[in-house]
């Protein structure tokens, strides 16, 4: 397992290599960006401890069809980090066809109102190629801000049950689970540490820290499976 | 204007009521201002500095126009300027258009990822007019109606919890019930020792158990 200091280091989900090889590539090539593809389930890119990208092409974006997906994904990944940004890219042209005239429609600028509304930073790509610049510039600035991904990404034998026990805990991003595998010796140190030591072994915010203290320290009541 | 930056932003605009905007005396009369009237209501004020729209919610809207984009920097003093005199929720409209297509790329990296502004695409002013409604509706709407900000998923504890003690290697549903009956709680098992582990679940179970959660 190598580790990812000091060069910029993205996690990219095992999805994007079929829906956005370019992103990669570009990440690689171009910008001398680590990127290593994991299963980071429901989540696109990890870019630093506390962010994530989720990459959108337009058509999909201001499709109202998709709504309860879009709404279900980005609550999912804000109950997971502390912020998220989007990016919507515009769709691809295959040769041949002329790009299809884009309409806006309120169901787009209202969507887009709730998501500034809630926080989350929206930006628009042209390509994957540039959408791989955005990603350099965010991975850039995360750094500079000392939250970039510093553990190394790949994990085995014990440390893979490790991760996958942490990754079990509610609203826990894999991030998060990584540090806290590699930060911390034994999982009972963990179970056993104060809400600041979770704070500091896994890099994440207070609140994030005392919902993780309080899931290891609640009692279980079996009456209240059924 | 140079006279109206005297005051970079008008003093008491952040409590707009819902469904109003504040809107500076410069856009009277333009057609964006007509596209809006009668969805909302607008109130033209001179004095706005920088701002061009003031919105609900401590919500303010600067408009960067197609000329703007392409004539240079003087925009980006602006925003700077803005950025240093207020904490208001700055929301950059700017004209992306065929001619300032090329300019939009690193205006967007300026002003959200350097400055940490929202920036928004519009292709001419109907379009702006749109989003500036629905901007106001957004900020005018009842407290958790947003979508995306929404109660959080409500999990069920004990349901995870027997997840994640399934997550230990080789232990399943029905060993997973026995140890939590004893240990109810994860931070309670990890602590359990060997001689404790063994009277439930037998020696070999235990011991991986035990190794599981102190092994480094």
């Amino acid at each position: 397992s190598t580790a990812c200091t000091g060069g910029p280091c993205i996690l990219a989900d095992s999805r994007e290599i079929s829906s956005g090889p370019e992103v990669i590539t570009y990440l690689r090539t171009t910008h001398g960006v680590r990127v290593d593809i994991c299963s980071l389930g429901g989540c696109d890119y990890i870019v630093s401890n506390r962010l994530s990208v989720e990459r959108k092409s337009q058509s999909e974006f201001s499709n109202s069809a998709n709504r309860s997906k879009l709404v279900e994904r980005i609550k999912h990944l804000r109950s997971m980090f502390e912020r998220v940004c989007l990016i919507v890219e515009k769709d691809r042209v295959k040769p041949g066809e002329t790009s299809r005239l884009f309409q806006r429609t309120k169901y787009y600028d209202s969507t887009l109102s709730s998501l500034i509304s809630a926080g989350v930073q929206v930006l628009f790509s042209s390509s994957q190629e540039e959408t791989a610049a955005l990603l350099k510039e965010l991975v850039s600035l995360e750094q500079r801000k000392n939250t970039g991904i510093t553990v190394p990404t790949q994990v085995s034998g014990h440390k893979q049950e490790v991760l996958n026990f942490y990754l079990s805990i509610p609203n826990v991003s894999y991030i998060t689970a990584l540090n806290l595998c590699h930060h911390v010796p034994s999982v009972s140190q963990i179970t056993n540490s104060s809400v600041e030591e979770i704070v500091s072994k896994g890099n994440v915010s207070k609140q994030k820290a005392e919902e993780i203290y309080c899931y290891l320290h609640y009692v279980f009541d079996p009456k209240m499976l059924q | 204007m140079a006279t109206t930056q005297s005051t970079p932003v008008r003093a008491g605009a952040s409590a707009v009521p819902y469904g109003h905007v504040i809107v500076s005396e410069k856009w009277r009369g333009t057609e964006l201002a007509q596209l809006l009237q009668g969805k909302v209501n607008l109130m033209f004020e001179d004095g706005l500095g920088l701002v061009d729209f003031h919105l609900p919610q401590r919500a303010c809207i600067l408009y960067i126009s197609e000329t703007d984009l392409v004539s240079g920097n003087e925009f980006k003093r602006r925003l700077v300027r803005f950025r240093k005199a207020s904490n208001l929720r700055g929301i950059v409209l700017a004209e992306r258009t065929r001619l300032s297509d090329q300019y939009y790329s690193p205006v967007q990296n300026f002003v959200v990822l350097e400055l940490g502004m929202t920036l928004l695409p519009v292709t001419n002013r109907s379009e702006a007019a749109q989003l500036i409604f629905h901007l106001i509706q957004e900020r005018s709407r009842e407290g958790g109606s947003n979508p995306f900000i929404g109660k959080k998923r409500c999990h069920l504890s004990e349901a995870s919890i027997l997840q994640t003690v399934q997550r230990i290697p080789a232990v399943g549903r029905v060993k997973a019930l026995q140890l939590l009956h004893h240990f109810p709680s994860i931070q309670e098992l990890s602590n359990a020792s060997l001689r404790d582990l063994e009277a439930v679940v037998g020696r070999g179970f235990a011991s991986n158990i035990h190794s599981f959660f102190t092994q480094t």
